[in-house]
């Protein structure tokens, strides 16, 4: 009896072994697809908007899984983060070991954390891609040329090691930020758009001076100009109309840590002409109170807003709560906002500096519990074709959208399930950030606005990149002294911001160079500092001021 | 309670010294009672004690990703993250706030729930002062995050229904030293009527023939309050008094960061902030764990510090 039992389990052992031979000797990929269906979780945001859908779970998200079934055989699974808790959420599942396969991010430094700490099988907290790049290149065409070659593919691959920690999303529409202004009110005063500062500087008196006959018994409610303590992007083209024109690469590259060019030589005077601004009644006096945009987009909607400078869609954007439709109801049918251009530099150049279509959007990474490392690039290849981009910007003929004979998109209001909890689904769209349609995307943006007339959006969108620069990348490695300051130094500059802009005039001198000083001692100067000596070692450019 | 186990305590000491005492025969007698505290310790064990692992992690480099205790040692023999929190310009603001709104709601914080408690117990009419106390009470339900934005409503400098009603521009939340004031009366506003309980409770605990007898020897309602009424409530003053001591150094999140805007973050940037900015959304949790820790051990030695004071002036203290 024991004999048989002891032969029956050696058979079954040799059995068990011949199994697993098997499925060593082919490891499952075959032709670019898998034999045996892989499983993996991909990251996606979740907004919690009202009248959203399931962010894991809709009729997009069946799209995506149906196709990576058919296409690779593998099996898709949705992991939400919180979009405004993001790093918090990330850093909790990474540390949780349940972070998605594929996960994305806006910080640079996040994914850097974590690929400097070390798991318990030795391996950094993040996959290092290098590797699978090289060998899987043929199977990514579509990212690739999503990207635009292999550069931007080895973005961030660190000089000294060679290690890629991430992929760069692409960021389809560079446009930022454009200034906007009541048209009707500059009408009815009888003056025109603004082409120059002093001209917009005018029309800010004129609105103040005119209060009663634009707003009648709210006239003490007039905001000439408003702006949130996001000053650095409320104010940007203002404030970089004080960089002087010729400055240099490795200049905008040594003083480039902050993304709203705090540091950028020349940018105090853009902040004084602010605080110039504040004491003449122009700008919103309660700003500095407000950590957050209800009460400020309430005063535009209401009418009470004069002008603003924000994203180039800000007054478009939400579909039927948008600003100038609340306008157009709140105040009348010819009241709303549009697009000037009016911030010339020394040159007589309305610059504008840019962030780049590469580097400057989301990050894909690899978290090392990642066991399908092959399969999560196909992912990102899959997301990165055009034809997927395309279907989940616009969905379905006749359903979701409307083609014209010009080959424009017209998005029809969406409703129910096919909801898009994020504009044109760039939480899906993890590597494009925008309107990724080839040469439909000018006339659909144009279209994507309902209510809103297409002249006033193209004009928003042109001025938002008009006479842009885009900053060279200086690919110098990772800079320590960045990833240890956490979000210190960004509040520590809306502090800044903040408090020169609401100073007296008299005090603005000595207001500014000393929250200035605190900021470079906290950590700003360090990091100046590591970006010329980086500069040196890397591309040997001795660096003078 | 505390007298009856006294007793019990002198009754088993007496066994020990005189009959021979046996732990067998004890155990044999209280074994139930020594099995119920075992879940409460285990509680503590579990989820108080075995966390506390994790304070190595203040030590160690910065990894979430392995247990601290495999983790490599920082340098300066560990105390790397806390050099480096000193010399922090954003840890010394954060520490010097601190300690300072919270010495702010010691000194004038703390006294608002007796002077309440003593007026609640003043009231003659039951039905009165049952419905004051509840109404008192209510703000404490509300979260920080309400409370913060029905302040701007209210506070801010232009727009806000004060200003307006008043016809004046006060920046009740736009300046520094108005904002900790603004900080320390909306914290009296939330707890005072909740911290109340814990005086009333004490003061139902004053033997009425003390009152009697003062009354007797003639003396009025602020003779009574303050030979009768104080005295009788001071053990729990005290105690009190100590516990707030040892959260000197520690630090509520939600209160200074939703009260606080860019104008006065001067003032109101804390400890739990510094360690929101760096820990949670810089990834550094090393530091912000050396920073956690520093707190809590600088609390101890104010509660014991505290404690110890008490107990010379005669004051029985917390233990």
């Amino acid at each position: 009896m024991k004999r048989i039992l002891a032969l029956v389990l050696m058979v079954a052992l040799i059995a068990s072994l011949g199994v697993t031979a098997a499925f060593a000797a082919d490891d499952g990929f075959v032709d670019g697809k898998f034999t045996e269906t892989r499983h993996i979780t991909v990251e996606v945001f979740n907004r919690n908007n009202d009248g959203g859908t399931d962010p894991t779970n809709n009729v997009w998200t069946d799209f995506i899984k149906q196709q990576m079934l058919d296409k690779y055989n593998v099996e898709v699974e949705f992991v939400s983060v919180g979009r405004w808790t993001e790093a918090d959420d990330i850093g909790n599942l990474l540390a949780d070991k349940k972070a998605a396969d594929v996960s994305y991010t806006y910080n640079y430094n996040t994914v850097i954390s974590y690929a400097n700490m070390i798991d318990e099988n030795g391996n950094p907290g993040v996959i290092d891609l290098a590797p699978y790049l090289e060998e899987y290149k043929d199977y990514i065409p579509d990212l690739l040329k999503l990207l635009g070659g292999e550069d931007n593919l080895y973005y961030d691959k660190d000089p000294a090691t060679g290690a890629v920690w991430m992929i760069e999303g692409v960021r389809a529409d560079t446009a930022r930020i454009t200034t906007f202004i009541r048209k009707d009110w500059l009408d009815k005063l009888e003056l025109p758009l603004p082409t120059t500062e002093e001209e917009f500087h005018n029309a800010l008196v004129a609105f103040r001076d005119n209060a009663e006959l634009l707003l009648g018994a709210d006239a003490d409610k007039m905001i000439p100009y408003t702006t949130s303590t996001d000053i650095g992007w409320r104010n940007d083209l203002l404030s970089v109309s004080y960089v002087a024109d010729d400055i240099s690469d490795e200049t905008l590259f040594v003083y480039g840590y902050d993304d709203r060019h705090l540091l950028y030589p020349g940018y105090k005077e853009g902040i004084r002409t602010l605080n110039k601004w504040y004491n003449e009644g122009l700008v919103w006096k309660d700003f500095g109170l407000y950590n957050d945009s209800t009460v400020e987009d309430d005063n535009m909607k209401a009418g009470y807003v004069g002008a603003f400078m924000h994203n180039w869609d800000y007054p478009f954007r939400n579909g039927d709560d948008c600003i100038n439709l609340n306008l157009q109801r709140n105040v009348g049918e010819d009241a709303m906002f549009v697009a000037i251009d009016c911030f010339q530099n020394d040159a007589g150049v309305t610059r504008k500096f840019m962030g780049a279509a590469v580097g400057s959007d989301r990050k894909i990474f690899l978290p090392s519990t990642n066991d399908e490392p092959v399969a999560s690039l196909l992912y990102i290849n899959f997301i990165s074709s055009e034809d997927t981009i395309k279907y989940l910007q616009t969905g379905l003929e006749n359903t979701n959208y409307i083609l014209h004979d010009d080959g424009a998109y017209e998005i029809l209001p969406a409703t129910g399930e096919w909801v898009k909890n994020s504009g044109n689904n760039i939480d899906y769209t993890m590597t494009c950030n925008g309107l990724y349609l080839g040469e439909a995307t000018g006339a659909t943006t144009a279209l994507s606005y309902p209510g809103i007339p297409a002249e006033v959006v193209i004009t928003a969108n042109e001025f938002g990149k008009n006479n842009g620069r885009y900053p060279l990348h200086y690919n110098v490695g990772t800079i320590e002294s960045e990833t240890e300051v956490g979000s210190s130094l960004t509040s520590k500059r809306d502090e800044l911001l903040t408090k020169a802009v609401t100073a007296s005039v008299e005090e603005f001198d000595s207001v500014f160079d000393s929250y200035m000083d605190d900021y470079l001692n906290a950590g700003g100067q360090d990091i100046i500092d590591e970006r010329i000596q980086k500069l040196a070692d890397v591309y040997g450019i001795i660096y003078n001021k | 309670m505390r007298s009856a186990h006294a007793t019990e305590l002198s009754s088993s000491s007496r066994i020990n010294r005189h009959m021979g005492f046996s732990w067998k025969t004890y155990l044999k007698r209280y074994w139930t009672l020594y099995l119920l505290l075992l879940l409460p310790v285990a509680f503590f064990i579990i989820f108080r004690y075995t966390p506390m692992t994790y304070i190595l992690l203040a030590f160690k480099k910065n990894n979430i990703l392995l247990p601290p205790w495999k983790v490599e040692w920082v340098k300066n023999n560990g105390f790397d993250w806390f050099i480096k929190a000193f010399k922090d310009r954003g840890f010394q603001t954060s520490l010097r706030n601190t300690i300072f709104l919270n010495l702010l709601d010691l000194i004038i914080g703390m006294p608002m729930p007796i002077l309440m408690a003593i007026l609640l117990n003043e009231l003659a009419f039951p039905k009165y002062k049952r419905i004051t106390q509840t109404v008192l009470y209510l703000p404490h339900f509300l979260s920080w995050v309400i409370i913060s934005s029905i302040t701007l409503r209210l506070f801010a400098t232009n727009d806000g229904i004060i200003n307006k009603l008043l016809g004046t521009q006060i920046p009740f939340v736009g300046t520094e030293g108005n904002w900790r004031a603004t900080y320390i009366f909306l914290g009296i506003w939330k707890e005072c009527g909740w911290n109340t309980i814990i005086y009333l409770a004490a003061l139902t605990a004053i033997s009425p023939e003390l009152y009697e007898a003062a009354e007797v020897d003639g003396a009025g309602r602020w003779r009574k309050i303050w030979h009768v009424t104080l005295p009788g409530i001071r053990p729990t003053i005290v105690v009190l008094l100590i516990m707030n001591l040892g959260h000197i150094l520690g630090s509520e999140f939600d209160r200074p960061f939703t009260l606080s805007n860019k104008l006065v973050e001067g003032a109101s940037k804390t400890i739990s902030i510094f360690v929101y900015e760096r820990g949670v959304m810089g990834q550094q949790y090393a530091l912000s764990t050396a920073v956690g820790l520093f707190q809590s051990v600088v609390c101890v030695i104010f509660l014991l510090l505290s404690n110890s004071l008490a107990k010379k002036f005669g004051e029985r203290g917390i233990w």
